[in-house]
């Protein structure tokens, strides 16, 4: 359009413009003004998926002065605003013409948010948002290492927080890994860095990540609300805790971690224990170790030597009992011998070793059994 | 438990010790095998008290150890 010549006919003594050339000098011309930032109300915004342009209607909110706008889609989704109707915004634009409706309107370059209370209307929304996806839920939040191999501390490059939680944990338990992401804990990059550190420390061993950052203003905590930042959180392999902050800020970061801290030092009293303490207990367990050792083992000496006194008495009791057996025997083989007939004055004969039945030849010699012995004689 | 060089590990040391104790005592053993399970007991016992006393001195080794660190 620019450079088109913009020519009139002379009719009856005036320079007459046809419609198409007036609208391109007035383009033509527009396109000399400046790019400006106009302050204003989202109305009527206009996005669809199918569209490559976003249109909405900027409006004074004192004198309810109207400016159309539009925006490429692409642009207006990487800003990741999520406005609504009747937020109040800084708009970066020039003024253009579109020329073959005649149409005026503000070709948008960028978009911010304007005022805290729009700010806080479009967290709330987030927050909403990622609430119903169940992001916050108590359920989600995983217990803490208890002794963690190595501490991801994400956190902006020399700031009193980075320090806070690294003389926190190196008080606490010397030997502790830690490894620093910095990042921009403020402004338009904070929230790509963080995330980007996130992942990186989780790739290089983390198994739990802190987030410190100090205080701040409202405006300088958004990024730790920010949906990418919140669902890195949340989406994080190894547990999370986070500082940021003061205790009275509950940027949205917060909610995914699995534990919050309300300052840095507290952080780093989560993230390691007291080495001391962990040494005391250690050593109680150790004590009662022995103990149960020692116990154990005379326990186990007791039972041996009671089976052993048992076994130095069963060989003879054994042998008592079978002599005892052998004893009963006895006494009713006793019972049964002829030695009872003897004793009412029978008499056994034998010549030899065989008892006489038949009488045998005179002059045999024989013996004979009475009750109290034996004595010799001959048959005559 | 079992020291690996054939000798009985403590527990199925103690636990045959007492097998053969109960036996004993219930007194339905062969005359002849009276005295070879009672033999066979006190190698047991002595097995035993053996790794017993062992593992008391290594107990006491130990907290020795313990008590340097």
């Amino acid at each position: 359009m620019s450079g088109a010549k913009v020519e009139a006919t002379e009719v009856d003594g005036r320079r007459v413009y046809s419609v198409r050339a007036f609208n391109q000098g007035v383009a033509t011309w527009l396109q000399r003004l400046p790019t400006v930032w106009v302050e204003g109300e989202v109305t009527e915004l206009r996005r669809q998926a199918r569209w490559a342009t976003v249109f909405f209607t900027l409006k004074d909110p004192e004198s309810g002065a109207c400016l159309s706008a539009q925006m490429p889609r692409g642009t207006f989704d990487a800003l990741r605003l999520d406005l609504v109707d009747g937020e109040r915004v800084h708009v970066y634009g020039r003024p253009e013409l579109f020329e073959q409706r005649g149409d005026f309107r503000l070709r948008v370059l960028s978009i911010e948010r304007y005022g805290a209370g729009a700010h806080l209307a479009a967290l709330e929304r987030l927050k909403q948002r990622l609430a119903a996806e169940g992001l916050f839920a108590a359920e989600r939040k995983r217990p803490l290492p208890r002794i963690p191999r190595l501490v991801g501390l994400v956190t902006g490059n020399d700031a009193a927080a980075k320090r806070d939680v690294l003389s926190g944990i190196v008080q606490r338990f010397p030997p502790a890994h830690v490894l620093v992401a910095e990042t921009y804990v403020q402004g338009p990059r904070a929230a790509v860095t963080v995330t980007t550190a996130i992942r990186d420390l989780c790739a290089r061993g983390a198994d739990v990540i802190v987030l410190a950052r100090g205080g701040g203003s409202f405006d300088d905590l958004l990024p730790f609300s920010d949906e990418r930042v919140v669902r890195a959180v949340a989406g994080c392999p190894v547990p999370v805790v986070s500082a940021v902050g003061h205790e009275q800020d509950t940027p949205l970061c917060d909610l995914a971690a699995d534990v919050r801290a309300s300052t840095p030092s507290a952080a780093a009293r989560l993230v390691v224990p007291d080495l001391a303490e962990l040494r005391s207990r250690l050593d109680r367990a150790r004590k009662a170790l022995e103990r149960n050792a020692r116990r154990a083992c005379s326990r186990h000496a007791e039972r041996v030597e009671r089976a052993h006194e048992r076994l130095r008495r069963a060989p003879l009791l054994a042998l008592e009992r079978k002599r005892a057996r052998l004893d009963k025997a006895h006494g009713r083989l006793l019972a049964l011998s002829p030695r009872a007939t003897l004793e009412r004055g029978y008499a056994i004969v034998r010549a030899g070793d065989t008892i006489v039945r038949t009488p045998p030849a005179a002059g045999t010699a024989i013996a004979v059994d009475v009750a109290d012995g034996t004595f010799g004689a001959r048959v005559e | 438990m079992n020291a690996g060089d054939g000798r009985p590990a403590f527990e199925e040391a103690q636990r045959e010790l007492e097998q053969i104790v109960e036996r004993l005592e219930r007194g339905d053993v062969g005359l002849d095998e009276l005295t070879t399970l009672w033999e066979r007991g006190e190698e047991l016992y002595r097995v035993c008290a053996e790794q017993l006393s062992s593992a008391e001195g290594r107990i006491e080794e130990l907290a020795q150890r313990a008590e340097d660190t």
